[in-house]
């Protein structure tokens, strides 16, 4: 294997995001820039009769406050398109009409001259409002089975129903019939969304926190009838998404609206609390999953319905039957999710959506089947190994499943695990072990990148995607060192620019598998393009085939001769030579089908003198192709992991009957801290998926918090004999549970 | 960074309205800075929109996550919770101050960096704060249960906390051995 591939190597913005020095959306203060600060609705369901705005518009510093009844009527809807990149997270416009659909709903934007005198004259305005006796809640009663006869949306799963799952379970052994619940979860990545805003004539440029710049950029260009090269999206640094920072919000809307109208850049910070009502979450969802099997643990049917809320401003199916169809090899196989309208704010995809609340269900429910089997929970799921993707009826691009469950057991200890509940103790705590797959599906999409040879030796390498955290800008620059042996340190890696050649979301764990491709494209065409060049008269290779001129060490060989690049350059009195190329997927997918799969194994204590439960370890080998950077990679697979630990045990979103947001704030949404993390042991296994892509890479941002919630509540019922099927495992419903 | 600095002085406050203004004197990173704000300017929102050090970070405003954690004579403190008028006098230390002069890392930036202790990098500068501030407190650094207890006022939602505490650790053995 190569140098710079496959290698753990530190971030190449390291010492910006170590020193202060990298620029967040929020970092960005402009020459004569003012503030913008949001109003929330008081009430989650009703009409806003109309606000009291004197005394907010008397306050010092205050410029203006837009609203319902000043704003910009020549706004346009996006036509909110996946595969024209121009997705929104809510449809509606902000201030688009008076009825209050969710608590904390922006009813107006102050702009102030200071951060501290937009907030104070936010505080001051106030809402009238004729309220809802009670918020719509139509999945409140439900339970998966009795959602059919609601307006909710019904979801068959993409035809991936098999066999005739009803009649299997029927005729079945034994069977198992259970119901699980999710509360809702919001991602509050630690930094807030912001939006700066800044018009020059007619063109546009945002600031943005945000997972898409591309995206953001079309969906602006709809939104303001303007075409998309007058508008420009920037998003060098970005505190995290999740998920929450896919698709555009209406703070962007109404900071650049209000620039406009003001000609001043406008700086929105989006309060915590907003972020909470305004900006996402995974929506609740309710789940049954019924499962047929032989006394052998053969399955014979799977039937998975799951249902989740979308709010009034928008359709957001969770998919949270994603997975089922693909996960064991069982004939008769039955998923559908419906979705149903609540008084709550827009949901999105939150990191692993689909997948992660799915195999909650799925995996605790084989579980349970393997206490009813008496086998263990390990050779339960070998015993279902789908040797192809039962869903697509396609051969695995590359799957070791099998070498996850043995190689996680190894290293957990497994063997040492007793079969009887409560059984296994150290002092006054109660031990259990508890274990689960996990899956995510692997994709790859279009995108373009481009590449430049510079007369000083560097290497620059441009793409329209960005880099949230994952590590993007470092993979970037060891794919191009690789390929050019241009040093790590000389290649300038440029993302988070909608100006750049289009690239991907950071999302769907797609970016790896979807960029480096076109690295080596944009690297190919630049190479061509230097060879076109030296190969014509009077220049370097001008002799030469050019078919057989090579790019090796920062230098065109052919045979013996090797000529630096900077040499030519300099020989062809230029400063650069620069191409942009696209990559794209080819018909692979016609071919095989693509997973990543993994196996977590937990072990958890349950003192139950003090009601103290706790993770005491976490084990995990993970199957995601080949690794680019197994330093960054392992780190995403330890960051799902207590991502999913919060999950289990700590986070919901929670809003009281009349719809209120009552713990919108990071005290009172409990997310896993430091003194909650156990050891965690991940280990990578590296088997290159060279169907997928020549890097043989699959992603790894989602995987790690796939399965981890019901490995913990399989430890917690191996431990205390109480199966907790709603999220989170809160000490209460712990207690409480029979 | 962007294009321009702010005025630490004007154009941040209401011309028409001097009536509520305070002039302070914060000394940051060794630096003093004369500052003429209104009373209820946090040292956060000083720092970030008056000073351009924007290095500490704003992640809930409710001394909730640790984000913005700089040291006040050494000891760390949320700065979101610090009215600025009441820094005055001390020394504040905000990330742009820990390394040399020459650019040479703190060694807890070292640690964090050969660890890869974050993924967003968004609360690095408060952990890295925090964990500067009980570097020097032999039982507390020594001991993982005690760092973790110690910083579980910093949230990381990346959740790069194994890495973290790793590169703590690390930094101390550095600075024990030093």
């Amino acid at each position: 294997m190569s140098e710079t591939l496959n290698t753990q190597k530190p971030r190449i913005d390291g010492a910006l995001k170590l020193s202060g020095g990298a620029d967040y959306t929020a970092d960005i203060n402009l020459d004569g820039q003012l503030y913008g600060y949001p109003v929330g609705s008081a009430i989650a369901s009703g009409e806003l009769e109309g606000l009291e705005l004197e005394e907010a518009l008397g306050m010092p510093g205050v410029v203006d406050i837009f609203h319902h009844d000043n704003f910009d009527s020549t706004l346009k809807h996006s036509p909110n398109s996946f595969a024209e990149k121009n997705t929104v997270s809510e449809p509606r416009l902000p201030f688009e009409d008076t009825t209050i659909h969710y608590h904390g709903q922006y009813i107006a934007l102050v702009v102030a001259d200071t951060f501290e005198h937009a907030r104070a004259a936010a505080q001051n305005v106030k809402g009238k409002y004729r309220a809802n006796d009670q918020v719509t809640s139509q999945l409140d009663e439900l339970d998966a089975d009795n959602v059919a006869g609601l307006p909710g949306v019904l979801q068959e799963g993409d035809g991936q129903s098999r066999g005739e799952a009803d009649a299997a379970y029927e005729n079945a052994e034994v069977t198992l019939d259970h119901h699980y619940s999710i509360a809702t979860e919001t991602h509050a990545a630690m930094e807030l969304h912001a939006s700066t805003a800044t018009w020059s004539g007619d063109h546009l440029t945002v600031y943005e926190s945000t997972q898409g710049v591309v995206f953001q950029r079309h969906a602006l260009s709809h939104v303001f009838s303007m075409p998309p090269e007058q508008i420009n999206v920037i998003s060098h640094f970005i505190g995290s998404g999740f998920g929450g920072k896919l698709f555009m919000w209406p703070h962007a809307i109404m900071t650049a609206v209000a620039s406009r109208r003001l000609k001043r850049p406008v700086k929105t910070v989006v309060p915590r609390q907003s972020v909470f009502t305004s900006a996402g979450s995974r929506p609740r969802s309710m789940q049954r999953v019924r499962l047929g099997a032989r006394a052998d643990g053969t399955l014979t049917s799977i039937r998975h319905d799951g249902s989740n809320e979308t709010a009034f401003v928008g359709m957001h199916n969770d998919t949270v039957i994603s997975a089922t169809p693909s996960m064991y090899a069982c004939e008769n196989v039955a998923v559908t999710n419906r979705v149903g309208e609540v008084n709550h704010g827009m949901p999105c995809p939150m990191r692993a959506p689909g997948e992660a609340p799915g195999l909650f269900a799925l995996e605790t429910a084989m579980d349970e089947l393997a206490w009813q089997l008496e086998m263990d929970p390990v050779e339960l799921r070998k015993k279902n190994f789908a040797e192809r993707d039962p869903a697509s009826d396609l051969p695995w691009s590359s799957n070791h499943l099998i070498e996850c469950w043995d190689n996680a057991a190894k290293r957990f200890g497994w063997e040492n695990r007793t079969a009887e509940i409560g059984a296994m103790r150290e002092g006054d705590e109660i031990i259990g072990y508890g274990m689960a797959s996990q899956s995510w599906e692997a994709m790859r999409l279009q995108c373009s990148a481009r590449v430049t040879f510079l007369a000083d030796g560097r290497l620059q390498v441009s793409c329209g995607t960005q880099d949230i955290g994952t590590g993007t800008y470092t993979i970037v620059a060891q794919t191009a060192s690789e390929l050019s042996g241009v040093p790590i340190e000389d290649i300038d890696v440029r993302l988070g620019d909608s100006s750049l050649p289009s690239g991907p979301l950071s999302g769907g764990s797609f970016a790896t598998a979807t960029v480096l491709p076109a690295v080596k494209a944009a690297l190919d065409a630049a190479t061509q393009a230097l060879i076109d060049k030296v190969t014509q008269d009077g220049q370097a290779f001008s002799d030469v085939d050019s078919e057989s001129i090579e790019l090796n060490d920062r230098a065109l060989t052919y045979g013996d001769r090797s000529i630096p690049v900077t040499t030519l350059l300099e020989e062809l009195g230029i400063g650069q030579v620069t191409a942009e190329a696209s990559a794209e997927p080819g018909d692979e997918k016609n071919d095989y089908s693509f997973r990543s799969f993994g196996a977590v194994f937990v072990e958890v204590r349950w003192d139950p003198g003090i009601s103290r439960l706790k993770v005491e370890r976490i084990v995990s080998t993970i199957d995601i192709g080949r690794a680019i950077n197994p330093m960054t990679a392992r780190n995403q697979v330890e960051g799902g992991l207590v991502m999913g630990l919060g999950m289990a045990l700590f986070e919901q979103t929670e809003y009281d009957k009349s719809g209120y947001l009552y713990n919108a704030n990071l005290a009172d949404y409990i997310v896993p801290v430091h003194a909650d993390i156990p050891p965690i042991d991940v280990e990578l296994l590296d088997y290159p998926d060279y169907h997928l892509n020549a890097f043989g890479a699959r992603g790894v941002g989602e995987i790690g918090l796939t399965g981890i919630a019901a490995a913990i509540s399989n430890a917690v019922y191996h431990a205390t004999g109480k199966r907790i099927r709603d999220l989170p495992i809160s000490i209460e419903r712990l207690l409480m549970a029979n | 960074m962007a294009d321009a600095t702010l005025d630490a002085t004007v154009g941040h406050v209401d011309p028409n309205d001097t009536s509520s203004l305070q002039t302070m004197e914060l000394t940051v990173n060794g630096q003093t800075h004369t500052l003429t704000l209104e009373p209820n300017v946090v040292l956060l929102d000083a720092l970030r929109e008056r000073l351009n050090l924007t290095g500490a970070k704003k992640g809930c405003d409710h001394g909730q996550c640790g984000a913005c954690t700089v040291l006040i004579d050494g000891r760390a403190m949320n700065s979101c919770l610090l009215l600025a008028a009441l820094a005055e006098g001390q020394e504040i230390t905000t990330i742009e101050g820990l390394a040399d002069e020459d650019g040479t890392l703190h060694p807890i930036q070292q640690a964090f960096l050969e660890h890869d202790a974050y993924q967003c990098g968004y609360c690095t500068a408060g952990q890295m704060m925090m964990a500067t501030s009980i570097l020097n407190d032999k039982d507390i650094a020594k001991d993982p249960a005690s760092i973790k207890e110690a910083m579980s006022g910093n949230i990381c939602r990346c959740g790069a906390y194994k890495n973290i505490l790793d590169a703590v650790q690390s930094a101390h053995r550095t600075i024990e051995g030093a």
